[in-house]
């Protein structure tokens, strides 16, 4: 651990140290617990899962920790479960009820995503120093409702800019101790990734429309024959085009999550430090097909290894690059003051996952 | 006997490098650049092993020495026989091989019972419990959503309907479990040769399947298979059974991320279909014992469900999930008429 490293304008490599082994066993005890206590157990796993990850990334020789309460989380889930438990037998014996619940769920939406992301910022910490989040409410509602409106009367051309408004929000409100993010990505940038996915898709969509019939003649004759049972061969052709929308559909989410996730850290700034993320949509797209067949084909015993794979990669691609000292961060006064309204609203941080 | 570690004091993230000792009696001296703190080791809370993940000594003002070097935490904590947390236990299940292998195992079998008995059996229990009013809410809103769009107006001549409901009122009459029977006649459209069966006791039949029909015996057997449905409440049964597996499988697979998403919604499609394969079962049941009771040949039933499966204009893929094994097992249960360990 070189603290001289920090000092002035230095290029820092994020590092992930997780090994595959090490986890699976971590995973399959969080498993096996979680079954054996039915549920119960599964907030114990949630923090010892995110402690083995965050604990395991690193930059300037220091880790970061996650230090949510596993009780305060268990509260959280029976809450959301039992919410949950409502909302489904209830649209299922009532479905007229439906809309009522979206239209709740709308209104309610700014609010858990305030709540997720304070919750889980306040428990995100390095050098014993926490991550925080402003409760701006107003401003969440013009972003989760407002926006989403636009969105609609726009046709979706809006989009983008509902994106880059969302990520805006998200960094701007974040901070570390008492210094806080900045975003200044513009909206055009998004609309350029989503602009090279269509792209991307009309390509090859074009392919796909002109070269697979050209390798199956057969592929577009109708069945006439008196019913025969199929052959293997038969049912592949058939399967043949699920599979190519399938993986049609994965390349343009993978290439606009690796975009934009690339943009999001590359526009952020921290005081006067920035980020560097060099994520290549290939390589993502390949962790994620191999993630999904080895997974697939062992039973969902390779579940751990995926998460490695992907956890090494992205770190792997992160550095953080610093203008000045990184010792001279202050802890904000939030965590010390302990809301009262605070633990409903930690309940549903719980299963929103950003 | 000395670590070195980390220091953070809470309200600045400086680093310091300290040298952390403890004596016998338990009295643990950080010490190093601005710091010297001489603190109980039972006024300190160690965080649980993870792997091996720096590890956090905090001290009561919210400062933190963070160590490396897990072993050796270890074992100086073991010599000084330091019990951890209430779940420091956890780790040592994590770090052997053979609790591991005991996990996998009990893992398997805990998730294949819950699966295949448990949660069916908490589902029936459950729908037990159920008023069967629910099961009426539940029906007749399905029926105007058919009515609307896949179904439309019978055109089966009245003599024809008048002998099927003659002969599904004799069915139903008997019956006291709470449903009221009614019988709907409509043409199927796209839904071709089939029968439903709705919650509350609504049973709509096709005009197709009528005419595909040969006699009426064979309609009868289709409707006490359906009636078996409604007697065993399978509708309710399987909305429950759909949401305990959804909860289940995501509570294992644990939090989202990416590729598990798509994953985990695979266990959920397949045991849906093994589900609904076992209720045909039960509802098969129902119709062979109606069948022999009744002095009818079961082969009808057979016959009728042959005919369906040839009937349709169905994509390849459809008709090669259609054929698959069970349909050819349940003709041919049927047509040998034996009671093959069937009852």
């Amino acid at each position: 651990m070189d603290t001289t490293s920090s000092k002035n304008t230095a290029a820092l490599p994020f590092s992930f140290t997780g090994r595959t082994g090490e986890y699976f066993r971590i995973w399959i005890v969080n498993v096996m617990l979680t079954i054996a206590t039915l549920g119960v157990y599964s907030a114990w796993a949630k923090v010892r899962n995110k402690r083995y990850f965050y604990g395991n990334t690193s930059v300037d020789g220091a880790a970061f920790d996650y230090n949510a309460d596993p009780a305060a989380i268990l509260k959280g889930r029976l809450i959301a479960v039992a919410v949950l438990i409502v909302y489904s037998v209830t649209v299922q014996f009532v479905p007229a009820t439906e809309p009522g619940f979206w239209i709740l769920f709308l209104i309610g939406l700014p609010w858990l995503v305030v709540r997720a992301l304070a919750f889980n910022a306040r428990n995100s910490s390095w050098r014993n120093i926490r991550f925080e989040f402003s409760s701006n409410y107003r401003e969440a509602i013009k972003v989760f409702i407002g926006m989403p409106i636009l969105v609609v009367l726009s046709l979706g051309l809006a989009y983008p800019y509902f994106v880059c408004r969302q990520k805006a929000f998200v960094v701007n409100n974040s901070g570390y101790g008492t210094t806080e993010f900045d975003f200044n990505a513009e909206p055009g940038a998004f609309y350029s990734i989503y602009l090279k996915a269509f792209g991307l898709l009309i390509v090859i969509s074009l392919l796909y429309l002109f070269v697979i019939p050209a390798i199956i003649p057969t592929a577009g004759a109708t069945d006439t024959a008196p019913p025969a049972p199929p052959s293997p061969e038969m049912l592949m052709l058939a399967l043949l085009p699920l599979l190519v929308i399938m993986t049609l559909y994965m390349i343009f989410m993978t290439y606009i999550q690796t975009a934009t996730t690339n943009l999001v850290f590359n526009s952020s700034r921290l005081h006067d430090h920035t980020m560097i993320s060099t994520l290549h949509t290939g390589r993502m797209f390949w962790i994620y097909v191999s993630n999904l067949v080895s997974i697939v084909c062992f039973l969902g015993l390779l579940i751990p290894w995926a998460k490695i794979r992907v956890a090494r990669y992205r770190a792997e691609n992160l550095v953080l690059n610093t203008r000045s000292d990184l010792d001279e961060f202050v802890a904000g006064e939030q965590d010390r003051v302990k809301a009262t309204g605070e633990e409903i609203a930690e309940i549903f941080d719980v299963d929103l996952g950003l | 006997m000395s670590l070195t570690g980390t220091y953070y004091d809470g309200s600045t993230s400086r680093a310091e490098q300290v040298e952390l000792s403890i004596s016998g009696d338990r009295q643990v001296h950080i010490l190093g650049g601005s710091v010297d703190h001489r603190i109980h080791l039972d006024d300190l809370m160690i965080s649980d092993r993870i792997g091996n993940i720096p590890r956090a000594l905090e001290l009561p003002e919210g400062a933190r020495c963070v160590i490396n070097d897990n072993d050796a935490l270890d074992r100086l904590l073991g010599q000084l026989d330091y019990t951890g947390s209430s779940t420091s236990w956890i780790h040592a299940l994590e770090s052997r091989w053979r609790y591991v292998v005991l996990a996998i195992v009990i893992t398997v079998v805990f998730s294949w019972g819950m699966f295949v008995r448990g949660i069916p059996a908490l589902a029936d229990q459950a729908a037990r419990a159920l008023p069967t009013s629910i099961d009426h809410v539940l029906g007749q809103g399905t029926l105007k959503i058919l009515d609307r769009g896949l179904l439309d107006e019978s055109e089966l001549d009245s003599a024809t309907r008048l002998r099927i409901q003659q002969r599904f009122n004799t069915m139903t009459k008997p019956l006291e479990d709470g449903n009221h029977y009614h019988l709907e006649f409509r043409a199927g459209k796209k839904l071709g040769a089939n029968a439903l069966a709705l919650p509350s006791g609504i049973i709509i039949v096709t005009d197709e399947l009528v005419k595909l029909a040969k006699t009426d015996d064979e309609v009868i057997a289709v409707l006490a298979h359906e009636i078996g449905h409604l007697i065993h409440r399978h509708s309710v049964r399987m909305v429950m059974q759909d949401s305990a597996v959804a909860l289940l499988v995501t509570t294992i697979t644990g939090d989202a991320f990416s590729t598990s998403t798509l994953v985990a919604a695979l266990p959920v499609v397949l045991l849906h279909s093994s589900y609904s394969q076992k209720f045909e079962t039960e509802a098969d049941r129902y119709s062979w014992n109606y069948l022999v009771d009744n002095n009818i040949p079961t082969g009808v039933f057979a016959d009728i469900l042959e005919r369906i499966s040839d009937d349709g204009e169905t994509s390849t893929v459809e008709k090669y999930l259609s054929t698959h094994p069970g349909t050819q097992e349940r003709i041919r249960m049927f047509r040998m008429g034996s009671d093959p360990g069937f009852r």
